[in-house]
């Protein structure tokens, strides 16, 4: 499998760096934003598997950045990361679609593994999507025609 | 205050008691009182009017007796003949006849007009002597009926006779008998009056006829005549005094037939017995009842104010209570923004020993040879735990600051500075949760003197409030600012937030009230905080409109004697 590409999106700039670094160490594909636009736009230019995200932050509420990430990439999981303050967002997030939620602080370890998980989910999700597509384009050729539809 | 307290509940109590008990008791004692005023005089009545006609009765019984032996006497004086009386044995018939028609009749004598004792029938030796010196003889030869008082005569033993004259105009005789005292006396003493009653016979100057039952013989005169008054009028014979002498009443009447005074007496403990009986029963049931009543009424009255001074104490107690819980409810709330603020510093450094750990085992991998760029890394790693370890610090003492509980003390600051700080420790919390928080000091203002402590809970609560108002903004403002009014600093205070309505407007700064939630907030911050600015010598008002948002004006005097 190709390596997962995850987006690590949290307020504090030392945690990104660090993580960035141990996770490069797993062959896993990181990137970071400190906030809602950088990570807006890293999700369009990159084909992230797995979104983290800090519940709070400055200038976005956590689920409201969740509800944007599903709308605009719905297949791109997301796992929640809260304090423990903040549980009642974490449920909502799941609610909302998440895929997991993190307690911080939390261990590095766990976080890949919940993100395996994720991007598992994802890729087989993205299969069965493309399946169906081919299997529409069979039984109606002429569609093609029709409708622009891009396979993912 | 405690004493004070206390003297009101104690007040309390006794008024309570006194007009629990006053009013009824009044009342008892008043109706007893009447009851014991008229019925002793009813008793006194009774027993006096008892008295007096036992008296008048026996009087008229002693009377009586005089008068049937009087006509007994002369009967037989006019229905026989000198002769007759003369012959001694015709004279035992006669006097046998005479003792059959009463057993009063002791002996009999027949006397000459010069006194002879002529003829004697009875147990003395008395015929032959003269008696025309006798009181009696001459007496009876004045009035031709005599009646003596007691003597002893020449029988040297008292006794007292009736005589009558008897004759023609021939010859005159006397005919003389002897009163059995034993039958007399029985005839007098024999009247039941109580337990201590009794009468008795005196004559006019207070010599005992009839023997004292309590003392006092024949002849004696009465111990006791002195002490009840004789009617000067001797024609009175029916009771004309009632007297009491050493615990005795006394009643007298005149007989008729003589000039005796039977004398009747009684005990007044006898005699008001059955009074003073009723007196006694009484007042031991009012003095144990009453006693019973304000025993209980003391118990009750007691108890009573026992309660109210518990319930105070109480009160008082839970109002204390309330204020810590209060203040623990602050405290709560600041610890669960704070506990998110510590995470982030613990996630960082969970990481970074993740990151050395790494870094570490890859030493192994290399076999010994170290890389320059790692131990770099490693030394970053070591610096930043440091830097996010002093982070916790200040976010623990920060918390730890408030927690404590902390004696009011006044000190000198400086409000831009207070505020500044205050806004500074939160200000994780307002980045966190987007709140713009705009400060905006007058410069160089006068130091205040405040309880700096109780000011910080004061603004930490203002802020709680405008943190929980703003959350559902879009842009979230909190505006801070100063500047000096006259002798006082005004700190204005605000946010846009939910605003507050016209009729919650009234009832902001009453202690428990909240539209908060139920588990968000107790509703007693801004009573609390009402509280204390006013303990300071200050003011607080607020304005606010729903939906736009509220602001809070507080005025703390600059020297801690100016009050508002």
């Amino acid at each position: 499998m190709a390596s997962m590409k995850i987006l690590l999106v949290d307020d504090e700039e030392r945690f990104l760096a660090t993580t960035k670094i141990l996770l490069e160490k797993k062959d896993i594909d990181i990137f970071s934003a400190s906030n809602f636009n950088d990570a807006m736009k890293i999700l369009d230019k990159q084909k992230i598997d797995v979104v983290i995200l800090d519940v709070k932050m400055p200038d976005h509420d956590g689920i409201e950045v969740l509800s944007t990430i599903k709308v605009e990439h719905p297949l791109v999981e997301v796992i929640m990361l809260t304090g423990h303050a903040t549980v009642e967002s974490a449920v909502d997030g799941l609610k909302m679609g998440a895929f997991d939620y993190l307690m911080k602080p939390c261990d590095i370890s766990i976080l890949v593994e919940k993100a395996n998980k994720a991007a598992i989910k994802k890729r087989v999700n993205e299969e069965k999507m493309r399946m169906t597509k081919v299997e529409d384009l069979i039984s109606d050729p002429l569609s093609v025609l029709e409708n622009k539809k891009k396979i993912n | 205050m405690d004493k004070t307290k206390n003297s009101l509940f104690q007040n309390t109590r006794n008024k309570i008691l006194t007009r629990v008990l006053l009013a009824p008791f009044i009342v008892l004692l008043s109706v007893c009182g009447i009851l014991v005023y008229y019925f002793a005089g009813y008793s006194r009545n009774q027993v006096e009017n008892n008295l007096m006609r036992i008296a008048s009765d026996h009087c008229r019984l002693i009377d009586q007796f005089f008068f049937e032996r009087k006509s007994d006497l002369s009967f037989i004086a006019s229905s026989y003949r000198f002769e007759d009386l003369n012959d001694k044995k015709k004279l035992i018939d006669i006097f046998q006849v005479m003792q059959s028609d009463s057993k009063a009749f002791f002996d009999i004598g027949l006397f000459d007009e010069n006194g002879n004792h002529l003829v004697y029938i009875g147990p003395y030796e008395l015929e032959g002597i003269n008696y025309a010196d006798t009181e009696w003889f001459k007496g009876v030869r004045d009035n031709g009926l005599y009646v003596s008082d007691i003597f002893t005569g020449f029988r040297e033993f008292p006794h007292f006779i009736i005589a009558v004259k008897g004759g023609d105009k021939d010859r005159t005789w006397f005919l003389r008998s002897t009163i059995d005292s034993f039958y007399f006396n029985k005839l007098v003493e024999d009247v039941r009056i109580g337990k201590t009653g009794e009468a008795y016979l005196v004559n006019k100057n207070g010599y005992l006829q009839t023997k004292r039952r309590s003392g006092g013989d024949l002849m004696d005169k009465d111990q006791d005549f002195g002490h009840y008054l004789i009617s000067e009028d001797y024609k009175a014979n029916y009771p004309t005094n009632l007297n009491s002498f050493q615990n005795y009443l006394y009643v007298n009447v005149k007989l008729e037939s003589k000039d005796w005074f039977l004398v009747v007496r009684q005990e007044v403990g006898d005699a008001y017995n059955l009074l003073q009986k009723g007196i006694l029963y009484s007042l031991m049931i009012i003095f144990i009842g009453g006693s019973i009543v304000i025993l209980i009424a003391f118990v009750l009255a007691t108890r009573l104010s026992d309660d109210l001074a518990r319930a105070d104490k109480e009160k008082k107690e839970m109002k204390t209570q309330l204020i810590i819980a209060g203040r623990m409810a602050e405290v709560g709330e600041m610890s669960a923004g704070l506990a998110h603020e510590i995470n982030n510093p613990l996630q960082i450094v969970k990481s970074e020993q993740a990151l050395i750990k790494e870094i570490l085992s890859s030493f192994d991998k290399k076999n010994g040879l170290v890389d320059m760029k790692d131990l770099d890394l490693i030394e970053e790693s070591v610096e930043q735990i440091n830097i996010q370890i002093e982070r916790c610090k200040i976010i623990t003492q920060d918390l730890l600051t408030f927690a404590r509980k902390n004696d009011s003390s006044i000190q000198t600051i400086d409000i831009n500075e207070f505020l500044h700080d205050i806004i500074l420790k939160n200000k994780h919390r307002a980045d966190s949760e987007n709140v713009q928080i705009i400060e905006s000091y007058q410069e160089n203002l006068k130091s205040i003197e405040t309880d700096s402590f109780q000011l910080q809970g004061v603004f930490i609560n203002l802020l709680n409030n405008s943190f929980y108002a703003v959350k559902e903004k879009r842009d979230k403002i909190i505006r801070l600012s100063t500047s000096q009014n006259n002798s006082f600093i005004k700190v204005t205070f605000s946010d846009n937030g939910c605003g507050i309505s016209s009729e919650n407007l009234e009832k902001i700064f009453t202690p428990f009230f909240t539209t908060k939630p139920v588990g968000h907030g107790t509703g007693l911050g801004l009573s609390t905080v009402y509280g204390i600015i006013e303990k300071q010598g200050g003011k607080i008002t607020v304005t606010s409109e729903l939906n736009v948002g509220t602001e809070f004006k507080i005025y703390l005097p600059i020297s801690k004697d100016d009050k508002y």
